[in-house]
Order: structure tokens, then C-alpha cells, then sequence
């Protein structure tokens, strides 16, 4: 067996009664870049501050090439991070903050300017070495902070929600920045974020947090693809579930009751189901076409509300027992038939992309 | 807003007016005393009949006058570095500190503020008598700096609360151990809090009078106490010049206070 790099194992942290963290255990490849994903007070960030120093974990280990990281104080463990907040040093210039890890390790003068010169390079703030903090924007604020954290090479870079204070079409570009600076560096990257989509754009791999612990972990594919609850189906892209009730599953192929009295067939289920049990089908919004396809499952909804978005429409139909339902067809499929507010429509979906869990 | 200052009428020139007659006198007495150290009457008339530079020759050929300028920027200036100092580790446990009676801790730092100076001054002017601190420049600095503390205290904490730990914690995952961490990077980020905590320590010492005549001996003497001293003995202009000095380095100091600040925050 190859050991891990990083290996975070049964790291356990309780404040009081309150358990933030259930003995989370994930082994981290060299060079992959991990996202834990997962809504606020899921234990995402607690692990990472654990992997940082900032936290003691009550119980578990942390082994960065099978060394335990835990009996080593913060400012020693050579692990670079890029907060949430702004952390520039405010009297420091662009380039004293970059060489700030470089100083306190009393590199030679000339290493440093070329280290120096090399990050700024990195993150393409060159130009801004001698302005300070105060007259940056936040997106480079952040990417000086990024040119700081990998300035000393560290085998870990650690960043919490580093994204969260900026806006969206800037989110972006700064995801753009990160995934090509992660490239040109491979350097080892823990990414904690609650936004499924910047997961998506960035990670090798994704490790979904609920309550503590790790629901899945996986790369995107995998846990849009195939989630393995209805918690990650929900988190991960947009869902529709539907009422159903579990009729049998055969091969792992089950056959289910909808809520209308629709039968819906060759439908995968996650979990055994016992005859007649209560579940919910989960089909994505892309998943529902509006003409028919061999082998397709039907549903009879009405259309209430449609809006065009140049590459999808967005449909809101509600089936025939009332529940809402979110369709989002691409354009061209969209056509037929049109897409005006009727009852007494069919839409159709492929049974083998839907989900069956237990509720 | 309740009360919109564009939309106040007439009301608006009776508020200038108000706020003009409380500034004149706060600032009139103080107008005065100036320009009756320039007055060549001994009798401190007014309107001085001619103007002259004498009474200042007089104050600087005098050397109790020189000494007691001297001790007072002495006591105050060491009375600074000392409440600066404390206030610093002080303001430390205040902000980031948790433990029971924090805020206990914070209002018996502050009490000088509140306590009418007198009640200090005979509680430690008998403290010190007894263990012979009484008259010694020791004595001065240590009651000075008591007084001093709430106004290092203050300015310090507020600067400490408005920096976010989070650039602290950042210096230390970038390799600078906890201590290194404050001294590179707190401190400095901290410094307009610090400067003013130092200004603000020293003007307290410089002016304070009350702690100081039951401080002061027949050699031991600060220009507040030289001031009252001559006062009483003999009304002479040269009071005046001292007091104007007096006025002068705080004004000097306030300014110099307000344009660093400004330097300093952009």
C-alpha cells in the first residue's frame, strides 16, 4: 500500500457537548486539490484549523508524510493559507508582505527578491510590489495573499473560503486564476467553500460536509452523477424530488410509485428498499425533456411558467399531485410543442439518471 | 434624521451663534494670558501699553523656572513610556483576553478618570509618605502614570479591538512565532493607537497640578506647581509667559498628533 501524503485521520473536535467534527478520515494525494464543500457549521473549516494549528483536535491524528503534524506549533509547520478575511499586513508594501514568510525564516537578501519577483509574477500583480494593502482591490488583495502563502514553497496550501468577500463575475476569474496557478505550481491544495459551484470549477476531489461528517467524497462527477444521498443530490446541483412510494427493486433496478399514480420504472436505487416504503425520486431539471426518447418515463404536468435564458429555458410545471417541479430543457428541445403556460402536458425524463431514496 | 441641520431656518444662525459664544469662552482666557506675556505692563493691564519679549528673557535667565520645565517634561515623558508600556499588555488582556472580572479589570483601570483627582492625590501622597516615595522623582512617575493609564488604555484598546486577528494568525502560519507575530505585525498595524496613547499619557503628566503640589518639594518641582506656587506669591507677567510655554508645547504636540494620524491611517 502507498502511504498517503496528507492523511487527516478520525480527527474528532468537540467544544463542550457540541460536536463540530465526527471523526472525519480522509487521505489526501500529492498535488490533488481537495474542496471540502458543505453548508456554514458543517465541520469544514474546524478540520482545516485543526490541519492549520488553530484548532487542537480532541481526538485523531494529522500525518503529512507520516509525521503527525499535531505535537508541531503553527508557525512551524511550514503550511501556507489564505484566509477568508483580508490579511495583508497594512504597513507592509505588496512586495514586503510576499517576502514577509521569507523574512521570518532569514532567507538570503537576494533569494528573496527573486522569490519575491517570481510570486508577484505568479499571481501577474508585478506591477503593484510597492503599493500597500489599502490601495489594492479585494480580488488582489487575495492574490497577493495567495502569492504570500505559496512563497515558501509549502507542501500544503490551506484556504479558507478565500472568495467570499468578493463578487461573483470576479469569484470567477479569481477561480480561473487558482486553477491554473495550482497547475503551474501542484502544490497540495485544501479548499473549504459552501459554494457547490467554484467546488465543481476547482477540485480534483470533493469531500461533502453534513454535520460533522464527511457525507461523500468524490470527484464532481461523481457526486452529481451519482450521489449517494439525497442531502449530497440536494447540495450538488439543482434537484427535484418527487414523492414516490418503493414498489421492488430487482438488480438494483427498482420500480416506483409517483405520487400521481404514475408508474416509473428502471429507476436506480441507492439504498435497499422495502416494499411499499415511502421515498423520493430525485430527477435533475436537465434531465426532463419536453419530446420523448426510447425508454423514457412520462410525466403529466401542467406548465405554469416558462422564462428563456438564451442557452436553457426554465420551465415550472406541477405535476398532477401538486408538487412544483423545476425543467429546464435546453433551447433547441424546447421547441416543439412550445413551452406556453398549458395543462395537460407530457414531459419526459430517462429513469437511468434519477435516484430513488429512502425519506 | 430627527433634527437635519439644512432644514433648521433661522434656528441655524442661533446654534453658530451659541457654539461661537462657548468656544470664545473656553478660548478667551487662554487668548489673554498669551498676549499678556507679550505686555510690557507689570501689572498685567490690558490693553498692554506696549509689547515686549522681557518677560520671557526673564523666565528663561531664571533657573527654578528652566529646572521645573525640565522636571515636568522628565516625569511626563517617563510617565509616558511607562503607561504606554502597560497600557499595551494591559489593552492585550482587555481585548483578547477571557477570563472572569475582564470587565472588572477594565473599570479599575479606568477609575482614575472618574475619581476626583483629589481623593487620589491624598490617598497616594499618604501611601507614599509612609513608605517614603513622598517628594522623590520616583514617587511623581509612578502617580503620574496611574493617572496617565486610562488615557494609553483607551486609544490602545480601540486599535487592538479594530485589528483583525485574522492578519495576526496569518503571520504566524507564515512561519513568525506568536511573539515575533505582535512585535512585526500587530504593533505596527496597532501604531497610530500607540501614538496617541503616548501623547495623550504625556500631556496628563505635563498638566496635571492637583497629584503634583502634594508630590512636590521645596526641590522637586513641576511647572504646574512652579505656576501655582508663583501665583500665589506674586502676580508677575513672567507666570504668564510660563503658562503661555505651557499652552504652547500641548498645542504644538495636538497638532503634531493630528497630522501624523493623518499620515499614518492613509
Amino acid at each position: 500500500m502507498t502511504r498517503p501524503f496528507l492523511s487527516i485521520r478520525a480527527v474528532r473536535k468537540a467544544f463542550g457537548a457540541f460536536v463540530a467534527v465526527h471523526d472525519v478520515t480522509i487521505d489526501v494525494p500529492k498535488g490533488e486539490f481537495l474542496t471540502f464543500l458543505g453548508p456554514s457549521g458543517s465541520g469544514k473549516s474546524t478540520t482545516l484549523y485543526a490541519i492549520a494549528g488553530f484548532q487542537d483536535p480532541t481526538s485523531g491524528d494529522v500525518l503529512l508524510e507520516d509525521k503527525s503534524l499535531l505535537s508541531v506549533p503553527s508557525h512551524k509547520r511550514n503550511i501556507g493559507m489564505v484566509f477568508q478575511r483580508y490579511t495583508l499586513f497594512p504597513h507592509l508594501s505588496v512586495a514586503e508582505n510576499v517576502a514577509f514568510p521569507l523574512r521570518v525564516r532569514r532567507r538570503p537578501d537576494a533569494e528573496v527578491k527573486r522569490k519575491v519577483a517570481d510570486m508577484l509574477a505568479l499571481v501577474r500583480l508585478e506591477k503593484f510590489a510597492d503599493r500597500y494593502p489599502g490601495a489594492l482591490s479585494g480580488g488582489q488583495q487575495q492574490r497577493v495573499a495567495l502569492a504570500r502563502a505559496l512563497a515558501y514553497d509549502p507542501p500544503i496550501l490551506l484556504m479558507d473560503e478565500p472568495l467570499s468577500a468578493l463578487d461573483k463575475k470576479l469569484r470567477q476569474e479569481i477561480q480561473a486564476e487558482i486553477r491554473r496557478i495550482h497547475r503551474e505550481t501542484g502544490v497540495t491544495v485544501l479548499y473549504v467553500t459552501h459554494d457547490q459551484e467554484e467546488a465543481l470549477h476547482l477540485s480534483d476531489r470533493i469531500a461533502l460536509f453534513k454535520e460533522g461528517r464527511i457525507e461523500q467524497i468524490g470527484t464532481g462527477e461523481d457526486l452529481y452523477l451519482r450521489p449517494a444521498s439525497e442531502f449530497v443530490a440536494g447540495f450538488i446541483g439543482n434537484s427535484n424530488f418527487l414523492p414516490a412510494e418503493h414498489l421492488e427493486t430487482e438488480n438494483g433496478v427498482a420500480l416506483v410509485r409517483l405520487a400521481d399514480g404514475s408508474l416509473v420504472k428502471g429507476v436506480k436505487a441507492t439504498q435497499a428498499l422495502g416494499r411499499g416504503q415511502k421515498a423520493r425520486l430525485m430527477v435533475r431539471p436537465e434531465a426532463f425533456r419536453l419530446t420523448p426518447m426510447e425508454g423514457n418515463a412520462s410525466l403529466a404536468v401542467e406548465i405554469v411558467d416558462t422564462a428563456f435564458f438564451g442557452d436553457r429555458r426554465r420551465v415550472v410545471a406541477r405535476t398532477g399531485s401538486g408538487d412544483e417541479i423545476d425543467v429546464r430543457p435546453t433551447s433547441d428541445t424546447a421547441e416543439p410543442g412550445g413551452t406556453d403556460a398549458a395543462s395537460g402536458r407530457q414531459i419526459f425524463f430517462d429513469p437511468t439518471t434519477a435516484f430513488l431514496f429512502p425519506v | 434624521m430627527l433634527l437635519d441641520y439644512d432644514r433648521l431656518g433661522w434656528l441655524r444662525a442661533a446654534l453658530a451663534g451659541f457654539t461661537a459664544l462657548i468656544t470664545a469662552f473656553l478660548l478667551l482666557p487662554v487668548v489673554f494670558i498669551v498676549l499678556l506675556s507679550f505686555g510690557s505692563s507689570r501689572w498685567l493691564a490690558f490693553p498692554p501699553p506696549g509689547w515686549t519679549l522681557k518677560w520671557y528673557q526673564e523666565l528663561l535667565a531664571d533657573p527654578a523656572w528652566v529646572e521645573a520645565a525640565l522636571t515636568s517634561a522628565k516625569i511626563a515623558a517617563m510617565a509616558a513610556i511607562l503607561a504606554v508600556l502597560i497600557g499595551l499588555l494591559a489593552s492585550f488582556s482587555l481585548v483578547r483576553g477571557e477570563f472572569r472580572g475582564r470587565q472588572l479589570l477594565r473599570g479599575l483601570l479606568l477609575t482614575p478618570m472618574v475619581l476626583p483627582v483629589v481623593v487620589f492625590a491624598i490617598a497616594i501622597y499618604a501611601f507614599f509618605l509612609r513608605i517614603g516615595l513622598a517628594g522623590t522623582t520616583i514617587g511623581f512617575v509612578i502617580a503620574h502614570t496611574i493617572l496617565a493609564l486610562p488615557f494609553a488604555i483607551i486609544p490602545i484598546a480601540t486599535a487592538l479591538e479594530g485589528f483583525d486577528k485574522s492578519i495576526e494568525d496569518a503571520a504566524i502560519v507564515c512561519g513568525a512565532s506568536p511573539l515575533q507575530a505582535r512585535l512585526r505585525i500587530t504593533l505596527p498595524s496597532i501604531r497610530i493607537g500607540i501614538f496617541s496613547a503616548a501623547i495623550f499619557s504625556f500631556l496628563a503628566s505635563w498638566d496635571e497640578v492637583v497629584v503634583a503640589i502634594f508630590m512636590a518639594s521645596p526641590t522637586l518641582q513641576t511647572l504646574p506647581v512652579k505656576i501655582w506656587g508663583s501665583l500665589r506669591a506674586d502676580l508677575s507677567p513672567v507666570v504668564a509667559a510660563a503658562s503661555s510655554l505651557l499652552v504652547g508645547l500641548t498645542l504644538c504636540l495636538m497638532i503634531v498628533t493630528a497630522l501624523l494620524r493623518r499620515r499614518l491611517s492613509r
